[in-house]
């Protein structure tokens, strides 16, 4: 009887260790499903307040916003364009948001407690679209060359990690994480070594912007002690001359020609659409509406002689009118979209609507 | 004897049912709760992107290139509605809806009412969500600025935008 107790004794603990632990690997399996949930919970919010920043700072003109980041500082934010499509998030999170209407222009990964956020608007020649520049206080801009671009960049980036110097060996790495180097004449970094300073540097988180020629951009990346040029033909840089060229500034803050290439993209694409709300639905069948189809049907109602000046900028004059060339400018906005080659068209069918407002502005009502 | 042990024995095995019966009505009580604490918080969580989406939809439609102001290359009005440009928008937004606009105003319905001198309703992007179950309309004072009404001056008008957005 005593044996019979005893083992019905056991029996019993074993049942108990069997019960405890299977109540106990259930709340253990709670807790970590719980763990993981907020991990991707916390990631999906921080993306999202991130693209709501990102949307804030992106429509208002000419705002440079210093965010702090301290919270995020162990995370990599991660930034990239394919085909029309931006997308930016946390490495190795399943967290992430797509964009395929704003142009962001930052770095491809970005670690750091103080991002940097800038928004120039682009014009070509009415604005199109802001630009959104993203940086952080870890990533060091080194400004070498001569010419208006320079100084200009110098004093409009009051606050970013930049640095002007004379003279490409004087680059002191010490405590960034990431480096570019631009060469505002395209003297400096073509042909030459990777200076002395940055060998040691992780190729990844060394690249280069060159400018050259009449506004061309060409990409670099570090490979070793070399430079090692990322696009194939130089870039042509699309914009109008003038003070605070946004799509310059693009080039400085994007991370490479391809992303630099897939965010303008997105801005053609807003330009081609953008010269329908000006010229109409089909200005590109000379078929005038939109706000020049409501100019054209004040003047011609108006019927005076006076402001046959107007009307001859609207439509009449032959050499140059704005229903001609905001069929241009839309025919060229769509071809650029397909075929980069021609996108330089947009420049001069730009710069011809430019001139025909500033006539416009005497005595008529503007186009923009 | 054997009785009195039986007896025992089925005591024991009712007491075990019972604190396991307990045990499990715990458990439920548990799960029922978090489960209805669940449900609170993702309607509050909704209420609460429809909010951030309604004023950010605001804030895009006050800044947008295809309305606001503008005077050249000097910088764009704030909170400045072109009427020359707004009039035929609609058409604009209802040709690149699906492939453009959607993106920036998902399901909204965005309308500017002009209050003086006028009371004329301009209709700008509509797309209403099927199933929607819930709205959030957002309201922004803003001027309208109409060249033709002047004579080739500028007159300028006051209405507001509303942003309606819906989940």
């Amino acid at each position: 009887m005593e044996k019979k107790a005893q083992i019905e004794l056991t029996f019993h603990w074993i049942y108990i260790a069997i019960a405890g632990a299977v109540i106990l690997l259930f709340f253990f399996s709670i807790i970590v499903k719980q763990k993981q949930v907020s991990e991707e919970r916390l990631t999906t919010e921080v993306v999202g307040i991130m693209d709501s920043i990102l949307a804030g700072a992106g429509v208002s003109e000419k705002t440079k916003n210093f965010i702090d980041a301290s919270g995020l500082s162990d995370y990599s934010l991660y930034f990239d364009c394919e085909a029309g499509v931006g997308e930016f998030g946390i490495e190795d999170r399943p967290a992430r948001t797509q964009n395929s209407i704003d142009p962001v222009f930052a770095p491809r990964t970005l670690k750091s407690h103080r991002i940097i956020v800038w928004s120039l608007p682009y014009r070509l020649p009415f604005k199109v679209i802001d630009f959104l520049m993203i940086t952080s206080s870890s990533n060091k801009y080194y400004v070498l060359g001569s010419g208006d671009f320079v100084n200009e960049f110098i004093n409009a980036t009051e606050g970013f990690n930049r640095e002007y110097i004379l003279n490409i060996k004087e680059i002191d790495v010490d405590k960034n994480l990431e480096v570019r180097v631009i060469d505002a004449d395209g003297n400096n970094v073509p042909g030459n070594p990777i200076p002395a300073n940055l060998q040691e540097f992780p190729d990844g988180k060394v690249s280069a912007v060159v400018f050259s020629g009449s506004n061309f951009v060409d990409f670099y990346q570090k490979e070793g002690i070399l430079w090692k040029k990322t696009n194939l033909n130089p870039i042509r840089v699309i914009s109008l001359p003038g003070e605070r060229d946004a799509a310059k500034y693009a080039a400085v803050f994007a991370g490479d020609a391809k992303t630099y290439q897939c965010n303008m993209q997105k801005a053609f694409k807003r330009l081609e659409i953008l010269s329908e709300v000006y010229g109409g639905a089909d200005i590109d069948l000379l078929q005038i509406g939109g706000k020049l189809g409501e100019m054209n049907d004040f003047y011609t109602s108006l019927g005076s002689s006076a402001h046959a000046d107007c009307l001859g900028n609207i439509v009449n004059y032959q050499d140059m009118n704005l229903r001609d060339s905001l069929a241009a400018l839309k025919n060229r906005a769509a071809a650029c979209q397909l075929e980069e080659e021609t996108c330089v068209d947009l420049i001069s069918t730009a710069g011809g609507i430019k001139k025909i407002n500033e006539n416009l502005r005497a005595n008529c009502i503007t186009l923009y | 004897m054997s009785a009195s042990r039986d007896r025992s024995a089925q005591i024991r095995m009712t007491e075990t049912i019972a604190v396991l019966f307990i045990f499990f009505v715990l458990v439920l009580f548990g799960i029922i709760f978090y489960y209805k604490y669940q449900q609170v918080s993702l309607v509050e969580k909704q209420e609460e992107l429809l909010g951030a989406r309604a004023i950010e939809t605001t804030l895009k439609t006050l800044f947008l290139p295809e309305l606001i102001c503008s005077r050249g290359e000097a910088e764009t009005e704030d909170n400045c509605f072109d009427m020359l440009k707004l009039r035929s928008i609609n058409e604009t937004f209802k040709r690149y809806l699906e492939n453009y606009y959607f993106d920036i105003f998902s399901y909204s319905r965005i309308y500017v009412q002009e209050i003086y001198p006028g009371d004329s309703t301009y209709l700008l992007y509509d797309k209403v969500k099927p199933d929607a179950v819930r709205e959030e309309p957002t309201f922004f004072v803003v001027t309208l600025r109409d060249e033709i009404a002047g004579k080739g001056g500028e007159l300028h008008k006051f209405g507001y935008v509303a942003v309606v957005v819906y989940s």
